[in-house]
C-alpha cells in the first residue's frame, strides 16, 4: 500500500534559487527509502517540504492518497514525525520529558509507559530525570529518535540524523533504529550522504543529482534483514550504488569518484 | 605481570559537601576583602587626622549612627517605605515589560506598531518624567510608583523582545513538526527559551528600580531612604547620608540575591560556564 507519494515536487526560493525540480518518490507502507547524494542536491529541502516546514512551489505530497497542505503538515497529520541532523532536544526538559514531548496526544499513563519502554530500548534506562546537557551527542540523538517514535508515527523523516556521530556510535544507532522499525513498522524517508548507511538501512535508494535537485536513479536493495556488511551480496549492492553515483556524476560532466584508478572502493 | 594497577585512594567522607561549602565561604570572604580594607583604611585615616571626620565620618561613627537610627525605629520606617515602593513599582514594571515584550516579540504587526514609540520613550531621560508625573498623578505615592515602574519596564521589555527574536529557529521547528499550535509554541518553546534572558532583564530592572526609587523619593517624600539622604544633606549630616547609601547597597544586593535564588530552579537546565565552575 502506498503510504507516502511525492508527485512533481519543486521548490524555488524567494531569491530565485531552484532547490528541487519535478521530484517523484513513492514509499510503501513500512518501507525504508533513502535519499542519497552529496550537498546541493536538495535532500534536506525535500525532507523539510515533506515535514511541512516549508511550502512547495510545485507538486503535491500525499499521505494515504490525501494531499497534505504545504505548511504545518505534521500539525494536521500527526502520523508524521522527524529526527533532524542535530538532536534538537529541548534543553529545559529532562530526557524523559523530551521523549514524552513527541507523544503529547497520548494519554498520560500510556505515555509514561512508552517513555520508560523507549528509554530501556535506547539503552538509557535510568536517564529519564537527567538534562540533555548531561548526555553525549550519541545519547542525545538516541533520545531524539525515541521522541520521534513515541507517537508510533506512520511516517518517520530522518535528515542525516547520524552524520555527526563517530562510526561506532553510528553503527549502534543503525541497529537501534532497525530494531524499533521492525517493531513499529513506520515508513521511513532518510536523507543521507553516506552510501554505507543507505545500503544498510534502505529498501530503496533514490540517487539525487544537483542544481536543482532531481531524482537521477532509484535502486532497490534486495538484501535480506538483518544485513551482514561482510557478505559478498552486501558488497555487490554497495558497489551498485557507488556505480550509480558515478553515473550521476558523469551525467553532470564530472569525473567519477569511485570508479577511478585511485579509488579503493570498487 | 604485564599489567600494573595503581590503587585509587578512597574519597574523604563528606568531602564533596565540605568542598562546595568551603568554596562558597571563600567567595564570600573574598568579596569582603575590599570593603573591609577600605573601611579600616578610612577609620585609620580619620583617627590619624589625615581625613576630615565631619565630611567623611569613619565606619565606627557610621555604625553608631545606624544603631541610633535603628533603635529609634526611624531606619526601619524608611527601609519599609522604600522597599514597598520598589516591590510594587518593580512588580508593575516587570509585568508590563514582560507582556509588551512578548506581544511585540511574537507579533510582527505589534512590533511595527509599538516598538518605535517605546524605543523613543526609552530615550527620554528618567528625571524628565518627574515633573509630568507629579502634574498628572500628584505628589504622593502614585507618581513615585509610576516612575519606578517606568524604570523597570524598559530593560524587561527590551530583554524579552530581543530574547524572543533570538530563539533558535530549529527549536521552533521541533514544535511545528510535533504539531504544536502557535500558542503552544509560544508557551512550550519560546517562553522557556526566553527565561534566562528574562531573568537577567529582571535583575537589570530591579537595579534600575532602586535607582528610580531614589529619584522618586527625592521629589517630595516624607519617608524612605531617598528622603533620609535628602534629610542628611539638609542637616549637614554626612553620616546619615552614608548610612542611607550603605543600606541602599545592602538592600539592592539582598534583593538581587533573593531574585536569583527564586529564579534559579527555572534555569537549572542551562549548560553554562557558571554551572560548570
Amino acid at each position: 500500500m502506498t503510504r507516502l507519494a511525492i508527485n512533481g515536487l519543486g521548490k524555488t526560493y524567494a531569491d530565485g534559487t531552484e532547490a528541487l525540480r519535478d521530484i517523484h518518490i513513492v514509499a510503501q507502507s513500512g518501507e525504508i527509502v533513502a535519499i542519497l547524494g552529496g550537498s546541493g542536491r536538495g535532500k534536506t529541502t525535500l525532507l523539510r517540504l515533506t515535514a511541512g516546514l516549508d511550502r512547495p512551489s510545485a507538486g503535491v505530497i500525499s499521505i494515504d492518497g490525501r494531499a497534505i497542505d504545504g505548511q504545518a503538515a505534521s500539525g494536521t497529520h500527526p502520523a508524521i514525525s522527524a529526527v533532524f541532523q542535530e538532536p534538537r532536544l529541548l534543553p529545559w526538559l529532562t530526557v524523559g520529558r523530551n521523549i514524552a514531548f513527541g507523544g503529547r496526544r497520548i494519554a498520560r499513563p500510556e505515555r509514561q509507559r512508552r517513555v520508560a519502554d523507549l528509554l530501556a530500548r535506547i539503552g538509557l534506562a535510568g536517564y529519564g530525570a537527567r538534562w540533555p546537557k548531561d548526555l553525549s551527542g550519541g545519547q542525545q540523538q538516541r533520545v531524539a529518535v525515541a521522541r520521534a517514535l513515541i507517537g508510533h508515527p506512520e511516517i518517520l523523516l530522518l535528515d542525516e540524523p547520524f552524520s555527526a556521530l563517530d562510526a561506532f556510535t553510528r553503527g549502534s544507532l543503525h541497529e537501534m533504529l532497525l530494531s524499533l522499525w521492525q517493531e513499529l513498522r513506520p515508513t521511513i524517508l532518510i536523507v543521507t550522504h553516506d552510501v554505507e548507511e543507505a545500503v544498510f538501512l534502505a529498501d530503496r535508494i533514490v540517487v539525487m543529482r544537483p542544481r536543482p535537485g532531481r531524482v537521477y536513479e532509484t535502486m532497490t536493495i534486495r538484501l535480506p534483514r538483518p544485513r551482514n556488511k561482510l557478505t559478498s551480496e552486501y558488497d555487490v549492492a554497495r558497489r551498485d550504488v557507488l556505480r550509480a553515483i558515478d553515473r550521476s556524476l558523469a551525467s553532470e560532466g564530472a569525473s567519477g569518484l569511485w570508479s577511478g584508478a585511485v579509488s579503493p572502493w570498487v | 605481570m604485564n599489567v600494573t594497577t595503581t590503587a585509587t585512594p578512597p574519597p574523604l567522607e563528606g568531602g564533596g559537601v565540605v568542598t562546595v561549602a568551603a568554596v562558597r565561604l571563600r567567595h564570600y570572604l573574598t568579596a569582603l576583602i575590599v570593603p573591609v580594607a577600605l573601611a579600616v583604611a578610612w577609620e585609620i585615616a580619620v583617627r590619624a587626622g589625615v581625613a576630615p571626620g565631619r565630611l567623611m565620618p569613619p565606619p565606627s561613627r557610621l555604625l553608631h549612627t545606624a544603631i541610633a537610627l535603628a533603635a529609634s525605629g526611624e531606619l526601619q520606617t524608611h527601609v519599609a517605605a522604600t522597599m514597598t515602593r520598589v516591590v510594587i513599582g518593580f512588580g508593575v514594571g516587570a509585568v508590563a515589560g514582560t507582556l509588551f515584550g512578548m506581544l511585540t516579540g511574537a507579533s510582527e504587526t505589534a512590533r511595527r506598531l509599538l516598538d518605535p514609540s517605546i524605543q523613543a520613550l526609552r530615550a527620554v531621560p528618567s528625571i524628565a518624567w518627574v515633573p509630568i508625573f507629579i502634574l498628572w498623578l500628584g505628589i504622593f505615592e502614585t507618581s513615585k510608583l509610576a516612575l519606578i515602574a517606568l524604570g523597570v519596564f524598559f530593560p524587561v521589555y527590551l530583554g524579552v523582545l530581543s530574547a524572543i527574536q533570538g530563539v533558535d529557529r530549529k527549536l521552533i521547528e521541533v514544535g511545528r513538526v510535533f504539531g504544536l499550535s502557535q500558542v503552544g509554541i509560544m508557551l512550550r518553546i519560546t517562553w522557556p527559551a526566553v527565561l534566562p534572558i528574562w531573568i537577567a532583564s529582571l535583575r537589570s530592572g530591579l537595579g534600575l528600580g532602586f535607582m528610580f526609587v531614589v529619584a522618586a523619593e527625592l521629589m517630595g517624600a516624607s519617608e524612605g531612604l531617598g528622603y533620609l539622604l535628602l534629610d542628611g544633606q539638609q542637616m549637614g549630616r554626612a553620616d546619615i547620608i552614608l548610612v542611607a547609601m550603605i543600606v541602599f547597597a545592602l538592600l539592592g544586593k539582598a534583593s538581587d540575591g533573593v531574585l536569583v535564588a527564586v529564579t534559579r530552579p527555572l534555569v537549572r537546565w542551562q549548560d553554562t560556564v557558571r554551572e560548570r565552575l
